[in-house]
């Protein structure tokens, strides 16, 4: 679960990147998060991921205040979110292996459980045959499901992913989409930011739009354009 | 209930679990930290050369200093306290004097010239042969020449036993020349307190290279920490293998040490037999012992782990992670 109230942001230098923002995400739950370049999508997420904190408001994930959370307790929040991004943020001197085991040697976990859920986890993401491989050897694409799969390996109960289709054609990120809708059948709570429309119109999910760091608009895409200003 | 208890029994396993694999992680880190030093050689090899040669000076003084000690121990025993015994003592009374002073714990030989023997000995050696045949008795006393034992060596211990030696009723008089021994000692101690100050500094060299290699190594690392931190690693379990690497420089420093003093002192041990056969004196150069080999290379290990400590400490944490 995760819920905002009343949250503010504003960046040294005065920047104000989220205003007043309140909306709650239950559990099992998928939302897309839509808005402009620079409206406050990838802000939102560091702040569930706790690379920011907020100016003022409340965050509880998984039942948990992030306020009241201590430096040395993040990285154990962490773990229970999955997170993905545009730019992979994969490791490059690692093999495929090596970087979708990284959270799973960071539990640690014995070897043999860690081969286990690695090899299930790049099934998922059809990579088994990539298992020696250097990310350098991988497509955009592939890139994209290591990512993924690393996000997976540990079953987060939340996954967060910051523009997963982005540098991706319209099939694959049609495919990425779908993987994210097998998760969450699983009961994984998801929330996707992305400014790509087209991706999401003809499905039927919550939507959370922000524009200037406001949300201006929470509601379900039904095969039409959502409500509000927002639109590509 | 029967879930609560299979749900205790399966923390009970993890918490097992994880205590069976803990160890086989940290070895995992040591062994992938050495395999770090591995792919980068050169600045390896130059941080482990430097810290070699940082340690080695410190180490070579050392042995200067055990060394210069075994030959001050053997100038030490040369000291000796003289002992003029009053004119009007007997031979007896000086017999017995001399077995008193044998049963004395702080010596450890005696020896006894009488006054007809010292005046034979002037004469030879002052070159007043005749003039003395003009005296109408020997004027010269009798002598006890003592030295101290080797526990009671030290110029303050000497000088005690001689004030004890003085309050003999046979003696008249007692004499120690013991400058000489001051002098040595305060010159052994100057020598150790340089020694000291300067292994201080070049250990302080050593934390601050190890710090400054690992520090670029963390800098290198900048991404890979990132990356890290996103998925939920723990600034202990980021540092780890840095520390490690640390722990690495230190255990190779500390063996190119040895192995330097060791060549040097094998270097040196042949010219510096020829030069004390030439004093007739049996002083053999001593080596590192093992428990001194020992130690050497679990200070460097310590130096290397306080270097890499401070590092990581000040670094790591400032490394955070970025979405974009």
């Amino acid at each position: 679960m995760i819920s905002f109230s009343h949250v503010n942001k504003t960046y040294p230098g005065g920047f104000l990147a989220l205003k007043q923002v309140n909306f709650t995400l239950e559990s099992g739950e998928m939302a897309f998060l839509t808005g402009h370049s620079g409206a406050g999508k990838s802000t939102l997420l560091k702040l569930i991921s706790m690379m920011e904190k907020p100016s003022s408001g409340s965050i509880l994930v998984n039942h948990t205040e992030l306020a009241k959370i201590q430096y040395k307790q993040i990285p154990y929040v962490r773990r229970g979110i999955g997170m993905i991004f545009q730019s992979h943020n994969l490791l490059k001197d690692r093999t495929v292996f090596d970087n979708v085991a990284l959270p799973l040697i960071i539990e640690g976990v014995s070897h043999k459980e860690i081969r286990k859920r690695v090899e299930a986890a790049l099934d998922k993401v059809h990579l088994s045959a990539k298992l020696k491989c250097f990310p350098y050897m991988l497509s955009g694409g592939e890139q994209q499901r290591v990512g993924i799969a690393r996000a997976i390996v540990n079953k987060p109960p939340i996954l967060l992913a910051d523009e997963p289709t982005g540098n991706l054609d319209p099939k694959l990120s049609q495919d990425i989409i779908r993987l994210f809708e097998e998760f969450n059948a699983s009961g994984v709570t998801v929330l996707i930011a992305t400014h790509d429309l087209g991706l999401i119109a003809r499905m039927k999910y919550r939507m959370l739009t922000l524009k200037d760091g406001a949300m201006i608009n929470d509601g379900l895409v039904d095969g039409l354009q959502p409500q509000g200003e927002f639109n590509e | 209930m029967s879930n609560l208890y299979s749900s205790k029994l399966k923390q009970r396993d993890n918490l097992l679990r994880r205590l069976l694999t803990f160890p086989m992680w940290h070895i995992q880190q040591a062994v992938g930290s050495l395999g770090d030093l591995w792919r980068t050689p050169f600045t390896s090899v130059m941080t482990i050369f430097v810290l070699g040669i940082s340690l080695a000076l410190p180490a070579t003084l050392h042995l200067f200093v055990k060394n210069a000690h075994q030959v001050s121990e053997q100038w030490d025993s040369a000291s000796q306290i003289t002992l003029f015994l009053k004119l009007s003592i007997n031979e007896k009374s000086t017999k017995n004097l001399i077995k008193r002073i044998k049963l004395y714990p702080e010596v450890d030989e005696v020896s006894y010239i009488s006054a007809k023997q010292a005046l034979k000995e002037f004469k030879i050696l002052s070159g007043f042969g005749q003039s003395l045949e003009y005296l109408d008795k020997n004027p010269l006393p009798a002598t006890v020449l003592v030295i101290p034992a080797q526990h009671s060596s030290h110029a303050d211990a000497v000088n005690a036993l001689l004030m004890k030696l003085k309050q003999e009723r046979e003696v008249e008089q007692g004499k120690l020349d013991i400058e000489w021994l001051t002098r040595l000692e305060a010159m052994a101690q100057l020598i150790k307190d340089i020694v000291l100050s300067v292994a201080l500094l070049l250990c302080l060299s050593v934390v601050l290279i190890v710090g400054n290699t690992i520090r670029l190594a963390i800098l290198n690392q900048k991404e890979a920490i990132a990356i890290m931190k996103l998925v939920g690693a723990t600034d202990s379990f980021i540092q780890r293998p840095f520390l490690y690497s640390g722990m690495w420089y230190g255990v190779f420093g500390g063996l190119l040490s040895w192995l330097a003093v060791s060549m040097l002192t094998h270097y040196l041990s042949g010219a510096i037999s020829h030069l004390t056969e030439l004093y007739q004196s049996n002083f053999q150069l001593e080596g590192l012992t093992f428990s001194e080999v020992f130690l050497l290379i679990a200070f460097a290990v310590l130096l290397g782990l306080i270097g890499s400590y401070i590092s990581v400490r000040k670094h790591i944490r400032t490394i955070e992670p970025n979405a974009d």
